[in-house]
């Protein structure tokens, strides 16, 4: 059973029967691209193929060819893989976490989010083969029988936990992702007029008939997947936090890291779904389905977890203080006014100050302004890694290896290099694939008749107040058939 | 189913035979002699028919999984003959005299299957005591220079030894004026065979010319005791030295032998130290070392030198001398002459100064104090040095005038060091035969009409005379790599004597030097060196001061007040630019500034302000009628106010890696030169001007943050301070709590103990570790990239005085307010060497997600290089950043075009160790190769190692011992000892990763405290036991 908030304003507007739905979902897969779609992609995909060149690039000459050096070892790599991880987050947050506390609000826009999920893993998992110096044995730690007899991982590296924490993720989310379109992909089969789509949507719906049993089957599942993301939402980032927490590094060495980067993977994860949605809503005219509502609730989110990371950054400057260490202290100092104390202040200005703009009821309604608050997000969040990784190794303990870092123009290609991948498969996946969960949302939309039902009731419950309200228990039954 | 019909065998299996039955369980009637021929012949082995059949199985499969591997083919070709002596795999050691430089330090080379690979000190040798210093080491990778000529050239072409010869030949015949310009010779058998050469061609003289030259000395050495000598100079005798400019630690004379004696002189432990206190302009080595150090302006130096000797005077009863009332700081004067006095016939004047009224001043302060006998030896004296400016003055003037008709060049390059290169030049071109023996083509054989190439010496015979009675010889290690002919050969050849040169040094040792058969030279070869018996030592007083010398000083510092002046230095490493083609030097940092692969202006803060320099101004200097284009700006702090510092040996046309590829490296500093009374100066006021220009130059350092930034990670202590409380600056201990587990520690436990009272920072271990571990040189970009490869380094720190408080000040924000007053000019420098730290609970292995970086039971924190996948969470994660990574292929890549890159300069790889691939990561291993040769050879003799059986490759060549590498679990080796000491500290200990490198403290023996007010340690040992007690 379901509560909803009477004044909750329709998660659907437009009174969308269900036929308006189906038709309006699938029109981008069904018909030919729109010339939009054409231009993104054939953007995405240039970027794509400096990516290519870029890494290939680095992976023949060697890492040389960034500005790495004997003091700052890691510095766009790491920055990058941890603010794609981040980004993925706010997908699993979506679908798992949500579902089970049954935000239905999270419906319209689940699947993005989960496909941005893929996608960024897909990103994250780029920069730890191309990080390392020799990519060709990028598969030793991973704990495989080998032939090399006793030899083994260290399970004490967080680099391996990384490992596990990053495979698990991408294949739950991925299964979670899958399980989600079956229902939806039987929709596009069975309206599938050409022999091709037939088959290939047919494969991938795995004989969908929409029987109560499958049905229930696919409700169970998604349950069962929610209940394994929702554990992974915290795990992932807090052990991606651990490369750092559990390093001696002045800087890194702090114990707040979990719970802060997983709130920072949160707020820029929601970051980088406002930034997708505004544009998609616009651009397929999903403005129906992915309602002001939506990018109000989501701002809220970007706003409490923003000021959960900046509170975190003031956190590490109290303990470094209080800690009476002084190259813990230094750190923190030279983070702030040092020699990169210029991407300090972006990152304090992006993520902890930009944000206290959603309290206005304006900010968080009007899409081009959140399309931009969104970016400065994703510029703040990509900072505040950039900042943690380079301003903490760059001035360690012995000032005779205190060094500077300048990135070459082949780290600047990557980074931007991993949009045009993450977009060429965001892009491909519009096309491909319903882009909002067509089966959840009938669940949720009020069509025309339920509307009447509902002006009607509501007119009785003017009369006589003690007329109960459950026209939307009514439908949802009937939906869900059980 | 069963056949009913039954067919016998025959009679036997019909009448049931039980012969037969007994056969017919065989299969083979005959058995097969398997179990012979697969039983060993122990009749250990049991095999049936089915372990034959898997043999055989598996012989095939794998031969043809061998098969299937894709391996290239290297060409390895074994001795069909078995050479005597050479055993693959075993080193074969042999006992040389190093040809680097002319100062002849008795060297040990090590040779692998016939190649040289590694030069080390010869401890036996009790004047150099087995450190050799950078250039030495490096000298090896000369040898495998590509760039070295091949055979003899005739006019640019290659030629061959009998048209050179018959044409040499020919022209000396007719020839009415020959000249032989030559560096230093120290070579007995070389003078002799000089000597031999002129009887054949009367009309020879040799003319000596030094780029460095020492001609002041020697000439007031003369004058003042009537010998025109270098002395030999005992630091160790000395309680109190005071040097002007001289280098003594890093380029001056005999740095190594030097070295040795200053440091055995300052060990705390003795409770008494020898006073140094410096004068000097440009912050030297030595200087950075000193008790005291004084910057002065270098035409300052006369007006000190004869007001230190005034007071000497006055107190000695001597003659003094009117001189004006200098302004030097800290009263320097009177501190210099007081010391000086309370140690009359203990103390020691150098100076470095070309300049004969400085070196005058030096004999005559010596004299006065009684120094002749004790502390200076004129009587075995050092040929290590040499100079005869006049004379090459005159010669060139000879040249000029046409009345040269031969000359031949023996190691030395006045093409490119003579500071008047284009009238040398000229003058050349009058000569008509031109002949250079240089081993490339250097500035000078480019002019030459003849070029036939010395051998390396560590492929000649020779024999050195470095000091009176220390005979060294010199023994090929390596037959000759190319078609060259060693100098002594040719200057027999020429002069018609066919004996070859081994014949000759070892005729000459017998007849005159061991005046011994056979089993004396094969002691002295097999030694290295021989020593006669020493000349008796002769006191002497100075002959009186000539009373024009007062005036002559007065005039140069008062003229020159005003002025900024220039001084010119030699590098160590690169010195007077012979070596600059070698890599391994270019990429030693200068143990000062820390730059490589340049020189450059060193100025000082408050002068680069009056100039309106800062750091990477690119400036054109003129001086006279010298004009240099193109100089970056160092911001050096220790340097003299309007003083200019600039090293010679740079700017060089020839040589792949000297000229930078032909893009210039450096410049040329030799163009300001002078030549005054007789002697070239290295320092010039001669209107003196620095125009800044629009571009800019970063220079290569490989240490770009110069202050501790007031971390406790340096401690030091006054001489008192410590005398009285041992621990003194040592008191700030971390009690820690672990977590973890210990590791075993049975067996070895492998450490190192690093005085920083002994280390000079000289550099000479960083090359060292760079021959022994195979390490890559990366060139200039690199290093501004701050990817220098070196496993060890010398942090090099500068502490500035608050001139406000009275106190240091080593934090960048604090000396670069405007508001406090800093003295940029009086800095106190610290040496801190630093190698992988191989802590007991290193952070690096724990980080490592694939195991490549682990722990060996012997306590060695250990790289396993095919392992590594090359995340660099390692070296992100070690505190003392050691770690290095291959950021590229530096072996076979035209990027890094130094020796990696060619299969001769590949030659020099030690084959012990494993040569880095792109991608992984590496570090110190401490010598992990020698201490597993060691215990073999423990294990083959038999016996436990023993204390000093592992030498590291640092710890071997270091001039001043202060490294000490061994087992921390034998507790009668000198490192146990070490460990214990009060001194003894280790970084960052509070973080607990248990280091097995320790610390000690440095003590300088200055009369105002350092370490300040202690913690009563008393108090601190009952807290200690109290938390322990809270956690028991």
């Amino acid at each position: 059973m379901s509560y909803e908030s009477p004044i909750r304003d329709l998660l659907v507007t437009g009174g969308k029967t269900y036929s308006d739905i189906t038709t309006e979902i699938t029109r981008p897969i069904e018909n030919k691209p729109s010339k939009a779609w054409w231009l993104g992609f054939g953007l995405s995909t240039i970027v794509l193929a400096i990516w290519i060149f870029s890494t290939t690039y680095t992976m023949v000459v060697g890492l040389g060819a960034w500005g790495l050096n004997k003091t700052v070892g890691w510095a766009f790599d790491i920055t990058n893989f941890v603010f794609w991880v981040g980004i993925g987050h706010a997908g699993t947050l979506i679908s798992a976490v949500l579902l089970l506390f049954r935000q239905k609000w999270r419906m319209s826009i689940n699947r993005s989010a989960e496909a941005m999920t893929i996608f960024a893993v897909i990103c994250a998992a780029s920069f730890i083969l191309s990080h390392m110096g020799r990519p060709w044995v990028a598969y030793w730690p991973i704990p495989l029988p080998n032939a090399f007899g006793s030899l083994w991982v260290n399970f004490n590296s967080p680099l391996v936990w990384d490992v596990f924490a990053i495979s698990t993720y991408f294949s739950v989310s991925l299964v979670f992702w899958y399980v989600g379109l079956i229902p939806d992909i039987a929709t596009v089969r069975d309206r599938a007029t050409s022999k091709a789509r037939k088959f290939w949507y047919g494969f991938f719906a795995m004989g969908w008939n929409g029987s109560t049993k499958v049905w229930h089957r696919y409700e169970v599942i998604s349950l069962i997947l929610a209940a394994i993301s929702t554990p992974l939402v915290l795990s992932v980032h807090s052990i991606v936090s651990m490369d750092f927490a559990t390093s001696l590094v002045p800087g890194w060495h702090t114990t707040i890291f979990p719970p802060y980067f997983v709130a920072g993977a949160i707020f820029s994860g929601f970051g980088m779904v406002l930034t997708l949605l505004v544009v998609a809503r616009e651009v397929l005219n999903y403005k129906d389905y992915i309602t002001s509502e939506h990018l109000d609730a989501m701002c809220r989110v970007v706003m409490l977890t923003g000021t959960l990371v900046g509170l975190a950054y003031i956190t590490e400057f109290f303990v470094a203080a209080y800690s009476g260490v002084e190259y813990e202290q230094y750190a923190f100092l030279n983070r702030a006014f040092g020699p990169y104390g210029w991407s300090y202040w972006i990152m304090m200005g992006c993520n902890l100050v930009a944000p206290q703009v959603f309290w206005s009821k304006w900010a968080r309604t009007t899409p081009w302004f959140i399309f931009i608050m969104s970016i400065i997000v994703n510029i703040g969040m990509w900072f505040e890694r950039f900042v943690i990784i380079v301003t903490s190794l760059h001035r360690d303990f012995l000032p005779s290896s205190w060094s500077m870092y300048t990135p070459t123009i082949v780290e600047f290609a990557i980074l931007l290099g991993s949009f045009g991948l993450f977009f060429f498969l965001f892009f491909l996946f519009m096309k491909f694939l319903p882009s909002i969960n067509m089966s959840e949302l009938k669940s949720i939309v009020k069509t025309k008749h339920a509307l009447e039902l509902e002006k009607h009731y509501t007119e009785l419950l003017n009369n006589n107040h003690k007329m109960p309200q459950h026209a939307h228990e009514t439908k949802g039954d009937s939906v869900h058939g059980h | 189913m069963e056949n009913k019909n039954k067919y016998w065998k025959g009679l036997e299996e019909l009448n049931n035979d039980p012969k037969f039955v007994a056969a017919k369980k065989n299969e083979f009637a005959q058995g097969i002699p398997l179990e012979e021929v697969l039983t060993d012949s122990d009749g250990e082995m049991q095999s049936n028919r089915r372990d034959f059949l898997k043999y055989f199985g598996f012989s095939i499969s794998a031969v043809a999984l061998a098969a299937c591997n894709n391996i290239p083919v290297k060409n390895a070709i074994p001795y069909v003959v078995k050479p005597e002596n050479i055993t693959p795999g075993v080193p074969n050691w042999y006992a040389t005299t190093c040809g680097a430089c002319s100062t002849g330090c008795s060297i040990l080379v090590k040779t692998r299957e016939g190649r040289p690979v590694k030069i080390e000190g010869n401890a036996d040798s009790p004047v150099f005591k087995g450190g050799v210093c950078a250039t030495g080491h490096a000298s090896l990778l000369g040898l495998y220079d590509n760039e070295r000529l091949k055979a003899p050239r005739k006019e640019a072409n290659e030629s061959t030894w009998d048209v050179v010869d018959a044409d040499i030949t020919k022209a000396l015949s007719s020839a009415k004026n020959i000249r032989i310009v030559s560096g230093t010779i120290t070579s007995p058998s070389t003078k002799k065979i000089i000597s031999e050469f002129t009887a054949k061609y009367p009309s020879t003289k040799v003319v000596g010319y030094e780029a460095i030259s020492y001609a002041a000395l020697i000439e007031a050495n003369k004058r003042a005791f009537g010998k025109a000598v270098v002395p030999s100079y005992n630091f160790d005798k000395a309680k109190v030295i005071v040097s002007f400019g001289a280098d003594f630690l890093g380029t001056w004379i005999s740095p190594v032998e030097y070295t040795k004696a200053w440091a055995k002189n300052r060990k705390a432990e003795d409770k008494k130290m020898s006073r140094h206190l410096h004068f000097e302009s440009n912050l030297s080595l030595t200087g950075s070392n000193a008790d005291y150090r004084f910057p002065i302006k270098p035409s300052m130096e006369g007006a000190v030198l004869l007001s230190i000797y005034n007071k000497v005077a006055v107190a000695t009863g001597a003659p003094t001398f009117s001189v004006p009332t200098i302004e030097v700081a800290l009263n320097s004067i009177d501190l210099t002459a007081k010391e000086l006095l309370a140690a009359k016939g203990q103390s020691l004047v150098v100076s470095g100064s070309n300049n004969l009224d400085n070196q005058l001043l030096v004999a005559a302060i010596n004299g006065l104090l009684g120094n002749i006998g004790t502390t200076v030896d004129l009587d075995n004296y050092s040929n290590q040095v040499s100079g005869d400016d006049a004379n090459f003055e005159a010669f060139v003037a000879e040249m000029e005038s046409g009345a040269v008709d031969a000359v031949i060049f023996y190691n030395t390059n006045p093409a490119y060091s003579y500071y008047n290169a284009d009238k040398f030049k000229n003058a050349l071109k009058k000569v008509g035969t031109r002949i250079t023996t240089n081993s490339s083509t250097d500035e000078t054989g480019e002019l030459c009409n003849y070029q036939t190439p010395d051998n390396h010496y560590l492929e000649s015979w020779n024999d050195a005379e470095p000091k009176v009675g220390y005979f060294g010889l010199t023994q090929p290690t390596i037959s000759n790599v190319f078609n060259t002919r060693q100098v002594q050969e040719s200057l027999l050849k020429w002069a018609g004597n066919k004996t070859d040169v081994y014949s000759y040094i070892k005729n000459n040792w017998q007849s005159s030097i061991l005046m011994a058969g056979e089993e004396a030279w094969n002691k002295a070869l097999h030694d290295g060196f021989y020593i006669a018996a020493p000349k008796a030592v002769s006191t002497a007083s100075s002959a009186p001061l000539a009373s024009d010398i007062a005036s002559k000083v007065t005039v140069n510092y008062t003229t020159n007040k005003n002025n900024t002046e220039i001084k010119l230095y030699s590098k160590i490493g690169l010195g007077d630019g012979t070596h600059a083609n070698n890599p391994w030097l270019q990429e030693l940092p200068d143990p000062i500034s820390k730059v490589c692969w340049d020189n450059y202006l060193t100025i000082g803060k408050v002068t680069a302000d009056q100039f309106n320099l800062k750091e990477g101004d690119v400036v054109t200097l003129k001086a006279g009628k010298t004009t240099i284009e193109g100089l970056p700006v160092l911001i050096q702090p220790g340097q003299a106010n309007s003083t200019i510092g600039l090293a010679m040996g740079y700017g060089k046309s020839k040589g792949k890696v000297a000229s930078n590829f032909g893009n210039g490296l450096g410049k040329n500093a030799f163009s300001l030169v002078g030549f005054e009374n007789g002697t070239f100066t290295y320092n010039t006021a001669n209107g003196v001007s620095l125009t800044k220009t629009d571009d800019g130059y970063e220079l290569a350092q490989t240490q770009t943050h110069h202050t501790i930034e007031g971390r406790n990670l340096l401690r030091e202590a006054s001489l008192d301070e410590y005398i009285k409380n041992p621990s003194a600056g040592n008191n700030d201990h971390a009690h820690i709590i672990s977590l973890w587990e210990e590791h075993d520690s049975k067996g070895h436990k492998w450490g190192m103990a690093i005085d920083m009272n002994a280390c000079t920072g000289c550099g000479a271990c960083v090359v060292s570790c760079s021959a022994e571990n195979n390490v890559p040189v990366v060139g200039r970009k690199e290093i501004l990239n701050s990817r220098e490869m070196h496993w060890i380094r010398i942090d090099r720190y500068y502490s500035f005085k608050n001139l406000a408080t009275g106190k240091p000040s080593t934090k960048e924000k604090e000396y670069n307010d405007k508001n406090n007053k800093i003295d940029f000019e009086h800095v106190t420098v610290m040496h801190q060497p630093m190698m992988c730290q191989h802590c007991g609970h290193a952070p690096c292995e724990t980080v490592c997600p694939v195991l490549a970086t682990v722990h060996s039971s012997e306590g060695l924190n250990q790289m396993t290089y095919n392992r590594c996948v090359g995340t660099r969470y390692c070296a992100n994660n070690c505190p003392y950043k050691v770690r290095r990574f291959n950021w590229f292929k530096y072996r076979e890549n035209d990027q890094f075009d130094f020796h990696f890159n060619n299969d001769l300069g590949r030659m020099v790889i030690n084959p012990d160790v494993t040569v880095r691939s792109r991608g992984v990561m590496e570090k110190c291993s401490f010598c992990v190769q020698r201490i597993q040769a060691s215990k073999l050879k423990a294990k083959i003799e038999n016996r436990k190692m023993v204390d000093g059986d592992v030498k590291t490759a640092c710890q071997q060549s270091c001039p001043a011992d202060a490294l000490v590498f061994g087992d921390m679990n034998d507790p009668n080796s000198e490192i146990s000892k070490l460990f214990k000491n009060e001194r003894k500290y280790v970084l960052l200990e509070e973080y607990n990763v248990q280091p097995s490198v320790g610390y000690m403290t440095k003590i300088r023996n200055v009369n105002e405290p350092i370490a300040g007010e202690q913690k009563a340690p008393a108090k601190h040992d009952e807290k200690h036991k109290a938390a322990e007690h809270a956690h028991s």
